[in-house]
């Protein structure tokens, strides 16, 4: 049995974080913070607008930079997590395959972008398919998907990298399409650096 | 006061939201790394950046949430921004102070301890987030638009004190 994605994004999405008596969430090995997306896309697009034009590929490697931190480190804790194990793990056949398969329903369950993997060559390629993901509502020039771009980059090379925390950067995702300039959908490419 | 939360989700998109406001989570690797940036493009108004769009996005949660609620007294306006603060998992905050201004205090800190968790001590205070939240804080409460106050972060966590501390000043 491989990874179903609807059963697993149906019991994923009903996962709620709530804060302790110190205001702060501590969840899958690191803190985990609620942020309003206006919040999230309004930031970005003010901090590329501040950038002139030759310095505005900085700017968008610092916005990869953290969701790509963000997932390498806090995928680790959701794929070792309680909940991972419970709703994923059982339906795991094909290791990093699945692995991959379950935190794309996590991604999709939990609002960052409702994706999934239409290719996967194992430890070479993958393709990314989103119809959601909360960046294209930027309203930016350009593709948007930064924070999808980094936690692609992340759980590639969470399956297929050196063991966790040695495999940082063995990978990367380049964004090919994206709503928010007319596609229908989302593509990002994850191949090796 | 106790905040009214109500979570909900888009059975189409599966995104979040809280109070009708569309939310998604990250780690303090994230909020981490953000600051970094903004710290290192200090040149390009970082730092006043991520504050701005906080201050921005606070006024509107909060004044929609004390409309709804019809929260009119300052001094539960200032309890519910508070409570939104320990709500996003960021930390435990404490505001005192009048529509001149006041202060605040962080007795934890989800910036400063992700910090300080990922690289350790930093020598200066860095929370701008919380900067722009607290100004927004005293704006909804008083009925002042953005930018009617101002935050100054005088202690922090960061630095290896036990509480990080704010002045709001009127501007």
């Amino acid at each position: 049995m491989t990874v179903m994605r609807d059963t697993a994004v149906k019991a994923l999405a009903n996962v709620q974080v709530q804060s302790d008596e110190n205001g702060l969430i501590p969840e899958y090995e690191v803190l985990v913070n609620l942020l309003p997306i206006k919040l999230l896309n309004a930031f970005s697009e003010r901090i590329m607008a501040a950038a002139p034009p030759e310095r505005k590929a900085e700017v968008e490697a610092g916005l990869v930079r953290a969701a790509y931190e963000c997932g390498y480190h806090t995928g680790c804790g959701i794929i070792t997590s309680d909940i991972f194990n419970d709703v994923v793990m059982p339906m795991v056949t094909e290791d990093e395959k699945d692995i991959l398969r379950g935190a794309y329903a996590a991604f999709t369950a939990w609002g960052w972008a409702k994706s999934g993997i239409v290719q996967l060559k194992p430890g070479e390629k993958m393709i990314i398919r989103a119809l959601d993901y909360y960046e294209a509502d930027s309203g930016g020039e350009g593709l948007r998907g930064f924070m999808l771009r980094g936690l692609s980059q992340a759980f590639f090379d969470l399956a297929y990298a050196e063991t966790y925390p040695d495999g940082m950067d063995t990978f990367v995702c380049h964004q090919t399409k994206g709503i928010e300039v007319g596609d229908p959908h989302g593509e990002f490419v994850v191949v090796k650096k | 006061m106790a905040l009214n939360l109500e979570f909900t989700m888009d059975k189409e998109t599966y995104r979040h939201s809280l109070n009708g406001h569309e939310m998604v989570m990250h780690s303090h690797h994230y909020l981490a790394l953000i600051t970094k940036m903004v710290e290192d493009l200090t040149d390009l108004g970082g730092p006043e950046i991520l504050s701005d769009v906080t201050e921005e996005t606070m006024i509107m949660i909060l004044n929609d949430y004390f409309q709804k609620h019809g929260l009119n007294d300052s001094e539960e306006r200032l309890r519910a921004g508070e409570d939104y603060f320990s709500t996003f998992g960021l930390g435990r905050m404490h505001v005192s102070g009048d529509a001149d201004g006041g202060e605040a205090r962080l007795t934890s800190s989800h910036l400063d301890e992700g910090w300080t968790m990922k690289w350790g001590p930093h020598d200066k205070p860095v929370n701008h987030l919380a900067c722009g939240f607290i100004s927004a804080i005293f704006s909804a409460a008083f009925n002042k638009s953005a930018k009617s106050y101002g935050t100054t972060e005088t202690a922090s966590i960061i630095t290896g004190e036990p509480e990080s501390a704010f002045i709001v000043t009127a501007l």
